[in-house]
């Protein structure tokens, strides 16, 4: 009897999560059909869309806008860029904080959180007068260094939780082994170390590629990324359904598919490790 | 273990990252500070005098200051009321066996992976215009005026998009703690006669009350800077009825090149956020000790 209540109630919720899930995901899933539609067919009724020919012309107009690949590439040069520097600085830092805790790590974690709690509306007229003045204005190396730093506080916080993780009693008995501190580190440390590294600049690639206030207001045609390229078909292009999809459907691929592998370390890297 | 010679070493490995945050913070910050006591404008070249508060008595009466701050109140309530409530129920939801969970966890989580230029611009055109988007052709197709979402009721719109990119945020982060509830206790309470609602409240909400801080105080964060998905949809029209605050600071910095009142709205902008951020940080803090 038991069973039988509960086996209704699971394909009753099933259904339900099925039923909104769909609705959830049913804005992207109409781009990607749209983006396989004439511009003609885009605009028609919701039957129409569904019932008329498909084609791939969308994405060889947007391909052939000659700027599109080159957008796409300061966003792939910007949130790589960004996640190699920060890890750079970032891995040593919450190493040491993890490692050799002394008495103000704490301190220094939080002040550092406190730093991402910085509306950036805050500062955008100082750093919008300083990239003027440095002729950084509309360069990748400007954009590439902002978000570096802005993200730092998350990447320092997260690799800080996971070699947390890695138990302290692995080194000593290393050691007692009679590793070298370079051994140590090498073949101890490092192996242990990389899947949390790697989670984290997962999640940075992402929030990076994303980011929508400074991509906007500090570039202009050359070293806009696609968030800000995209905004450029707010209007009057934006009535191009089919192009508009295309390009949408080919700048959230990407990051869709790593954020589908990222679930997990973006819990503990938008929390802080508050939720686990 | 630590030794001096280690703490040395530990310091020279944090320094890069500290020296990098604290010129990061500080630069900007004591110049937004700075500028904003002087009468600055791009525009108009020269000396610029110290003023004194006079710009921060323009920025609080400015007519647009008040809608904004109302608009930033809504905009965070708005879409903190949708998400948690919709995060609460889709927790619950997913934590069912239900079959498929996988796939239906990607699907859910799918929106907040969407620049946010491409979401509001999908669902500006291909959804809220009257002429060709979805809602237009379905009001048509049963009889009805299509609605101009975007003029009509341009903050709620925002809201709405804005709540689609969200709700998969605290969906994940509640379904994350939904899961640490141990089944037993919820079973026991079964067996004992307690009715779902019960079980809901006195067990599940207690056990989520935790996460669901973590959800609106991070939320919160986010949202007060919410600014690609009004420049792209409105452009914090009609007028200022969906002009927040960070995009009004926008269009007075970086619009009217006024950087004297564009400096000392955003030093308003911080204060509001640190009120905020004492709470969240009071809260990671605590968990740290733990």
């Amino acid at each position: 009897m038991a069973r039988t209540i509960s086996s209704r109630q699971t394909t009753v919720a099933t259904i339900a999560a099925w039923f909104l899930a769909f609705l959830m995901f049913f804005p992207i899933l109409w781009i990607v059909i749209l983006s396989f539609k004439t511009e003609g067919d885009a605009i028609g009724t919701p039957f129409h869309v569904l019932t008329s020919g498909w084609t791939t012309e969308a994405y060889s107009a947007v391909q052939e806008r000659s700027d599109y690949p080159k957008h796409f590439m300061n966003s792939v040069i910007i949130s790589l860029g960004s996640t190699f520097l920060g890890l750079l600085i970032a891995v040593p830092a919450a190493w040491a904080m993890a490692f050799v805790p002394g008495k103000r790590t704490k301190d220094v974690l939080m002040w550092m959180l406190s730093t991402k709690m910085l509306p950036p509306v805050g500062v955008l007229v100082p750093i919008y007068l300083i990239f003027r003045d440095w002729g950084l204005l509309d360069t990748l190396t400007g954009l590439t260094m902002v978000l570096m730093l802005i993200n730092l506080p998350i990447i320092v916080w997260m690799l800080y939780t996971y070699f947390k993780e890695i138990p302290g009693e692995i080194l000593e008995a290393a050691r007692m082994d009679g590793a070298s501190l370079k051994s140590e580190i090498l073949y101890v440390l490092t192996p242990m170390a990389v899947p949390g590294i790697a989670s984290t600049a997962l999640l940075n690639i992402i929030l990076a590629w994303n980011e929508a206030f400074w991509t906007l207001n500090l570039t202009a045609a050359k070293a806009a990324p696609l968030t800000a390229f995209i905004a450029s078909y707010s209007s009057p292009e934006g009535l191009f359904y089919a192009k508009l999809s295309a390009a949408s459907v080919m700048a959230i691929a990407p990051i869709l598919v790593m954020g589908w592998f990222s679930q997990k370390q973006l819990v503990r890297g938008l929390t802080f490790g508050a939720v686990k | 273990m630590a030794t001096q010679h280690s703490k040395t070493a530990a310091r020279w490995m944090i320094s890069p990252a500290v020296i990098m945050l604290l010129a990061w913070m500080i630069i900007p910050l004591s110049l937004t500070l700075y500028f904003s006591f002087l009468r600055y404008n791009l525009l108009m070249p020269g000396t610029n005098p110290f003023v004194g508060f006079e710009n921060y008595e323009y920025f609080f009466t400015d007519p647009g200051f008040q809608a904004a701050l109302i608009n930033t109140i809504l905009l965070v309530v708005g879409v903190l009321i949708i998400t948690v409530v919709g995060g609460i129920a889709f927790a619950i939801l997913l934590d069912q066996p239900i079959k498929g969970q996988g796939i239906v966890r990607i699907l859910v989580i799918a929106p907040f992976f969407v620049m946010p230029t491409v979401s509001a611009l999908v669902w500006k055109n291909m959804f809220m215009n009257p002429v060709s988007g979805i809602f237009g052709h379905m009001a048509k197709s049963i009889g009805l005026a299509p609605f101009d979402f975007l003029s009509q009721a341009p903050l709620a719109s925002i809201i709405g998009i804005v709540s689609w990119q969200w709700l998969p945020f605290a969906t994940l982060i509640l379904l994350t703690a939904m899961q640490s509830l141990d089944q037993e206790q919820l079973e026991a309470a079964e067996m004992d006669g307690a009715s779902w609602w019960s079980r809901f409240w006195y067990i599940m909400l207690p056990h989520l009350s935790r996460a669901i801080t973590v959800v609106i105080l991070i939320q919160t964060i986010f949202l007060l800077s919410i600014f690609a998905e009004i420049l792209v949809t409105t452009n914090g029209g009609p007028g200022t009825a969906s002009t927040n605050l960070t995009y009004l600071i926008y269009a007075q910095s970086l619009l009217q090149y006024d950087v004297g009142l564009g400096s000392a709205g955003g030093v308003v902008a911080i204060i509001l956020a640190n009120i905020v951020a004492i709470f969240l940080m009071r809260m990671i803090g605590k968990n740290l000790d733990a």
